[in-house]
């Protein structure tokens, strides 16, 4: 990797090669915009075939929940949240990857973030949109949903504000509202850049409807870096707060194995976790498949991994914990759901594969040679998908078949429409997904140009003794 | 309506960001007023060059996120405490820490849209058609040219403005102007 040219200092907040060097700003504009103006190749065609026939599960299984109700799902007593909300929680959780990676690192001044934000908000919008269809059709009457926001309804009655799961319309719509307008933002300069760059007179029209007349005035960029950075100031709380949100939904309750204060820190890292690996599994074939490879770089992907790693070990506290508890509380109830039903009950396969994913796994990348291999994080970042999965399938459907009474007990499996629907949200995800990479820059192209006469400045000084020219060096020095 | 002219720019394109900086800076020493710079990404010391007042964004963010507090306890108070009082367990009323979640996201939600229509509102945007978009060179703006624009030029003064750009290093100068109905 591109550390050899010179030996900075490692200050967190210097920036440094993250970009191939070889770029200046017309070739950059050239790399990043190529794939929009590129007419899709076979691989595309075939890829949006595949997601858009998931898609057709999707409305086939709605369709079919619309019609005869949702006692078509597996639900029961006492299962009465299943697929639905592990779902939901699920995506929610692959969405926060997106936003931390916009938001946090943004705050935290993390260069190498740049290259990634585009994608991973993209994925943030996609995945919540998949979310919010579950709960909704989970009120079996999706269209009186509006029924859960406070209107002035004739009946007089009021949403009733001290219920999580009113908390949780209210962060859900939110984070979609927040997250989009956070993306559209960013993108409103690459808009503008691909309007500019247009080759048709269609083209230009349609890019430049939604470049909003940006041309990039100074005077616009003075508010528009304030104000992108307010955003990001404001969507890292609004992370870590929904997803706190979600887990209330569980951790208010009785039911032993919900009843946890670990709840809401342990599902953000969580979230996280999940999030950071979708990302991963997405990058690895799209910078591929978009040739962006000289600026999503091996040291991003190694990044991304050194986050799993990290929220993989909090993850791993968190299972500690529970078990924890359940031993010192001594109450039976908790103790028989951690030690004996999760382990050894009728989900113990469910169980151990969510152990073997989600705590095992992202140990590998303690080796760098894991961290840095693209074959062995695409699998680890694929299984690390599925433990999440396996952890929300745990958490929900352990503790409701088995809780305080043996005499109501139950045994909850999956209906065929069940998989309709969870399949067709990924479909809708990876067709939301492909036309994302078609129609817009899958890579923040005014950041990375941005970031890259940061990188030359940044080299000019640590060069030094200005025989590189004093303007530059000058500039540099004056911010 | 017969089309009439309304405003004239005159626009220079540098070849580095750094020499638009300082162009732009010297040209506000000598006294234009009004100027603004066009380029693909926020230029370092762009607006210190241009002499721009310290953006109004973090008031408008205060405001948007204090009207959504406001809103979000008022809203809860008043419909469970006030108009429609439920008494769930026991509990208070106005029970306060309950309304923390929702007050939260009402603060982020209004604080967010505060922050998106006020730099739509502080950049005039949207605005789908503008006079400098008359000149197709310009629209390297977007991608990988460094503008500086100078309002108002006439007759005479013009061609001087285009002299004085070119000595500060301009590789292309043009006189555009807005016509509108």
């Amino acid at each position: 990797m591109a550390e050899t040219a010179h030996a900075l200092p490692l200050d967190p907040l210097e920036p440094r090669d993250l970009v191939a060097p070889h770029h200046d700003d017309k070739s950059l504009n050239e790399t990043l915009l190529d794939h929009v103006w590129r007419k899709p190749g076979k691989g595309w065609f075939m890829l949006l075939g595949m997601t858009s026939a998931a898609l057709g599960l999707l409305v086939i299984g709605v369709t079919y929940t619309l019609a005869r109700g949702i006692g078509v799902w597996g639900n029961n007593q006492p299962v009465g949240w299943a697929f639905d909300i592990i779902n939901f929680v699920w995506w929610v959780g692959i969405g926060h990857a997106g936003t931390l990676i916009s938001a946090i690192l943004l705050l935290f001044q993390q260069k190498w973030r740049t290259s990634i934000n585009r994608f991973a908000e993209a994925m943030t919008l996609f995945a919540v949109m998949c979310a919010g269809l579950f709960p909704l059709l989970h009120t079996g009457r999706p269209w009186f949903a509006f029924w859960l926001f406070p209107y002035p309804s004739t009946l007089g009655a009021w949403a009733q504000f001290r219920s999580p799961l009113v908390w949780d319309v209210f962060a859900i719509s939110t984070y979609l509202t927040v997250s989009a307008l956070f993306w559209f933002v960013g993108l409103i300069p690459d808009l503008a850049a691909l309007r500019d760059s247009s080759k048709t007179k269609l083209q230009r029209t349609i890019y430049g409807l939604f470049a909003l007349g940006w041309r990039g005035s100074g005077r616009h960029w003075h508010n528009y870096k304030v104000g992108y950075l307010l955003l990001a100031g404001l969507s890292t709380p609004l992370v870590v707060s929904v997803h706190t949100i979600v887990s209330f939904d569980f951790a208010v309750s009785q039911i032993p194995g919900w009843h946890a204060t670990i709840f809401p820190p342990y599902f953000v890292a969580g979230a996280v976790f999940s999030g950071f690996a979708m990302v991963i599994t997405l990058i690895v074939p799209a910078r591929k498949y978009l040739g962006l490879r000289d600026v999503i770089t091996d040291r991003h992907l190694e990044n991304m991994n050194k986050v799993i790693l990290a929220t993989g070990l909090l993850v791993s506290y968190g299972y500690l914990m529970e078990h924890f508890i359940a031993w010192y509380s001594m109450n039976q109830y908790e103790f028989w759901t951690f030690y004996v039903n999760r382990a050894t009950g009728p989900y113990a396969g469910v169980y151990w594969l969510m152990i073997t994913c989600n705590v095992v796994t992202p140990n590998i990348f303690w080796f760098k040679k894991a961290r840095t291999s693209i074959p062995i994080m695409w699998v680890a970042s694929i299984a690390v998908n599925i433990g999440m999965w396996c952890e929300r399938f745990i958490i929900i459907v352990t503790s409701l078949s088995q809780d305080f009474l043996p005499s109501s007990w139950d045994i909850y499996t999956p209906t065929w429409v069940d998989w309709c629907i969870y399949i067709g949200t990924l479909g809708l995800f990876g067709t939301l997904f492909l036309l994302f990479l078609k129609f817009v820059p899958a890579v923040a192209v005014s950041e990375v140009k941005e970031l890259q006469l940061e990188l030359k400045h940044a080299a000019h000084a640590a060069h030094g003794n200005g025989h590189h020219g004093s303007d530059a060096a000058a500039t540099h020095g004056a911010h | 309506m017969e089309a009439k002219v309304l405003d004239s720019w005159v626009l220079a394109e540098f070849a580095t960001p750094e020499a638009l900086v300082s162009a732009t800076q010297q040209m506000r020493e000598k006294g234009f007023q009004g100027m603004d710079t066009y380029s693909p990404y926020p230029l370092h010391g762009g607006s210190e060059a241009l002499g721009l007042p310290p953006s109004r964004m973090p008031f408008i963010a205060l405001g948007g996120g204090l009207t959504g507090m406001v809103t979000a306890l008022t809203m809860q108070t008043w419909m469970n405490t006030i108009d429609y009082p439920l008494n769930v367990g026991g509990r208070p009323l106005l029970s306060l820490p309950a309304w923390v979640p929702i007050t939260f996201e009402l603060s982020v939600l209004f604080a967010a849209f505060g922050i998106f229509f006020g730099l739509l509102g502080l950049s005039k945007l949207p605005q789908p058609y503008h006079p400098a978009f008359e000149s197709e060179e310009f629209r390297s703006a977007s991608t990988h040219g460094y503008w500086l624009s100078i309002p108002h030029p006439t007759g005479t003064d013009a061609a001087d403005v285009k002299n004085q750009l070119t000595a500060l290093g301009a590789t292309h100068v043009t006189v555009v102007s807005g016509e509108n109905e």
